[in-house]
């Protein structure tokens, strides 16, 4: 009598446990559901708020790329470019300490879900550090500095490349185009027409992915780079191709240069879905949870400039981070739903055993699988869903800009925004502009 | 029974959280620490130290000397980065500096910075200092030559392993007629194998 009463306690106390795990487990938010209110400060653009908010969110080291890219860009946001790069560097930091695999994690995503595996990033997220850090330091007018990132974003590529050769996504057509811009301030002519090559290719390749164009003000910089190293063959091919006469753009050159970066809208955001896969195993149907991206909603196409009423360019979209983000999480699918099957049938394995002893157990076994079964829904937020650039060819001297945001029919959508700025004959001007927060960042 | 078994278990969990905690020791200053395989305070040290002991050893400055009869006054121009890595180049030119200074056999210039600075200052004494104690303007000493130079880097990997060559240029410049009477080239190579698994 005494030893039933005491199988029956123990009996208990493990249902009890299991409940609380259960209760606990259910209350867990996936990462993206629980960065909205950063995401809504970001919509009420108030990136201090937005900063203040992402502070007070406990972060487990797993996650803590996440926490410092986000940092980055608010304060990037905010004008604080050298606070912003020194968070790059802890994210950068990151990859390295965690890029190795994992024996524990590796365990723990197969038992639970992917979402326990530290986050080094996306491959595009990890371009985009390098990216941000190099627009960063030209802001702080330390080309040197920018020029370092463009060797690291090449070591990076590199890396990437030897991970998965045969994909376009392993080649970055903004992080070349921007080097080459780089390059060419730094007069280093015959690195910029390298980058610049480097740059045409993979947006030809990434045109087959997704629609990109090549931008116009590229096409303008091989002209003018293969003239000035004096590849004439390649001159003459360009020319033709891109019907462009040199003559036309040598003529507008007056020395200077306004190099415009407008970050437009917000990345698109994974979210977790559900599917019914047959299990390979048993025959029967199981439950797996997939990240799929949802795109975040936005009115603005492009920016224009008007230069003291003269003069008037649109931006060009020179980085489609939002497709990208979506191709590479496609190109990750299979390999995602494959972890997912193979988890799902030990839990179901598990329980089944459990079952056998107890059919409380079993069926609570399989809750708590059902419930740990979690997609990993982390990405970059902060990050905008386009990169846009306009390059404007000015002579030295002071210029007010005003800066209207247009929709797809070219009709304004806000208020023009004013900002002064001087251009020197000696290097280009550079200035970012994201659109969610409504914040220019000057360099003066 | 109880009471060796406690102890073994208390003996365990103190080992586990010292080795949780952070420890810091002191180590020598010339010594060899290489963590990330990145430029580190070794190779300014040691790349600074050698590049001005072979400077030094070069036919220029004897020929300076027999010519002028004094030593030559140096003063550090730009050294560029344009390596693949955020060097602290100030840390670097300050171990040249350092290098140059110790030797004794070179005047050292202060930089346009620095001068700047104490002009402000010798101005101030013009006005505030007593006139024993006040020094002249227009006694500054011109260099003779400028030290300018660079820090290159090669980067070659396969899979986990990489190897960085690292190349620092210095070039000592005439500034009487823009001659360069010396020019060093120090190179390190570094090999860094990172693991492929962790815990």
């Amino acid at each position: 009598m005494q030893s039933h009463s005491r199988t029956c306690f123990i009996a208990m106390s493990r249902t009890l446990c299991l409940g609380m795990a259960l209760v606990f487990l259910s209350a867990c938010a996936s990462y993206s559901q629980s960065f909205s209110p950063v995401e809504r400060n970001l919509f009420d653009n108030d990136p201090a708020k937005a900063l203040e908010t992402l502070d007070k969110q406990d972060y487990p080291k797993r996650d803590m790329f996440l926490y410092y890219s986000n940092k980055a860009l608010l304060l990037r946001m905010l004008g604080q470019f050298s606070e912003s790069n020194k968070q790059l560097e802890l994210a950068k930091n990151i990859i390295t300490e965690f890029s190795a695999t994992s024996v524990s994690e590796e365990s723990s995503a197969f038992i639970i879900n992917d979402a326990t595996r530290s986050y080094i990033g996306s491959p595009v997220e990890q371009i985009m550090l390098h990216i941000y850090a190099a627009l960063n330091y030209l802001e702080l007018n330390d080309r040197d500095a920018a020029r370092v990132e463009v060797l690291q974003v090449d070591i990076r590529l590199k890396e990437l490349t030897q991970e998965n050769p045969d994909s376009a996504l392993s080649i970055d057509p903004f992080a070349h185009y921007l080097s080459g811009i780089i390059y060419e301030d730094l007069h280093e002519w015959s690195d910029a027409l390298i980058a610049y090559r480097k740059s045409y290719e993979a947006y030809l390749s990434h045109n087959q992915l997704y629609t990109i164009a090549v931008p116009l003000q590229l096409k303008q910089s091989l002209i003018l780079m293969s003239h000035k190293v004096g590849i004439k063959d390649e001159l003459n091919k360009y020319e033709k191709e891109f019907e462009i006469k040199l003559s036309d753009l040598i003529s507008k050159n007056p020395g200077s240069e306004l190099v415009f970066i407008f970050h437009n809208g917000l990345a698109p955001i994974k979210r977790e879905h559900a599917i019914q896969v047959l299990s390979p195993v048993s025959g029967k149907f199981i439950r797996i949870a997939l990240p799929s991206y949802e795109s975040r909603s936005n009115f603005v196409a492009k920016a224009k400039i008007n230069i003291n009423n003269e003069i008037s360019q649109t931006t060009e979209l020179a980085e489609d981070i939002a497709s990208l983000q979506i191709k590479t999480l496609q190109q990750h699918t299979p390999a995602i739903t494959a972890r997912a099957i193979a988890r799902a049938v030990a839990k179901y394995k598990i329980a089944d055993n459990a079952g056998d002893q107890s059919p409380v157990a079993g069926l609570l076994v399989n809750v708590i699988g059902l419930v740990t079964e979690r997609a990993d829904t982390r990405s970059w937020l902060t990050l905008p869903a386009e990169i846009q650039v306009a390059r404007i060819k000015l002579p030295a001297g002071e210029y007010r800009l005003d800066i209207e945001l247009l929709n797809d029919s070219d009709n304004m959508v806000m208020q023009p925004q004013s900002v002064n700025i001087r251009i020197s004959d000696q290097h280009k001007h550079y200035l970012s502009w994201h659109r969610i927060a409504n914040t220019i960042s000057t360099r003066h | 029974m109880k009471s060796p078994a406690r102890f073994v278990y208390l003996i365990i969990m103190t080992m586990i959280l010292a080795a949780c905690g952070t420890q810091v020791s002191r180590v020598a200053v010339e010594e060899t620490h290489d963590l990330s395989g990145a430029w580190n305070d070794t190779d300014s040290r040691l790349v600074s130290e050698e590049m001005i002991k072979d400077m030094l050893d070069r036919p220029w400055y004897k020929t300076h000397n027999q010519r002028h009869n004094k030593v030559p006054a140096v003063i550090v121009g730009t050294v560029r980065n344009l390596s693949h890595e955020h060097i602290n180049l100030n840390t670097f030119v300050a171990d040249i500096e350092r290098a140059m200074i110790n030797s004794g056999q070179i005047e050292f210039v202060a930089s346009s910075e620095e001068r700047q600075e104490i002009r402000e200052e010798r101005k101030d004494q013009d006005l505030n200092a007593t006139e024993t104690s006040r020094k002249a303007m227009g006694q500054e000493l011109g260099a003779d030559y400028m030290l300018k130079g660079s820090i290159n880097t090669i980067i070659d990997m396969e899979d986990k392993t990489q190897v960085r060559y690292y190349q620092v240029d210095l070039d000592l410049i005439s500034l009487k007629d823009n001659r360069k009477v010396w020019l060093g080239q120090k190179k390190i190579k570094k090999l860094i194998k990172n693991s492929s698994l962790r815990y």
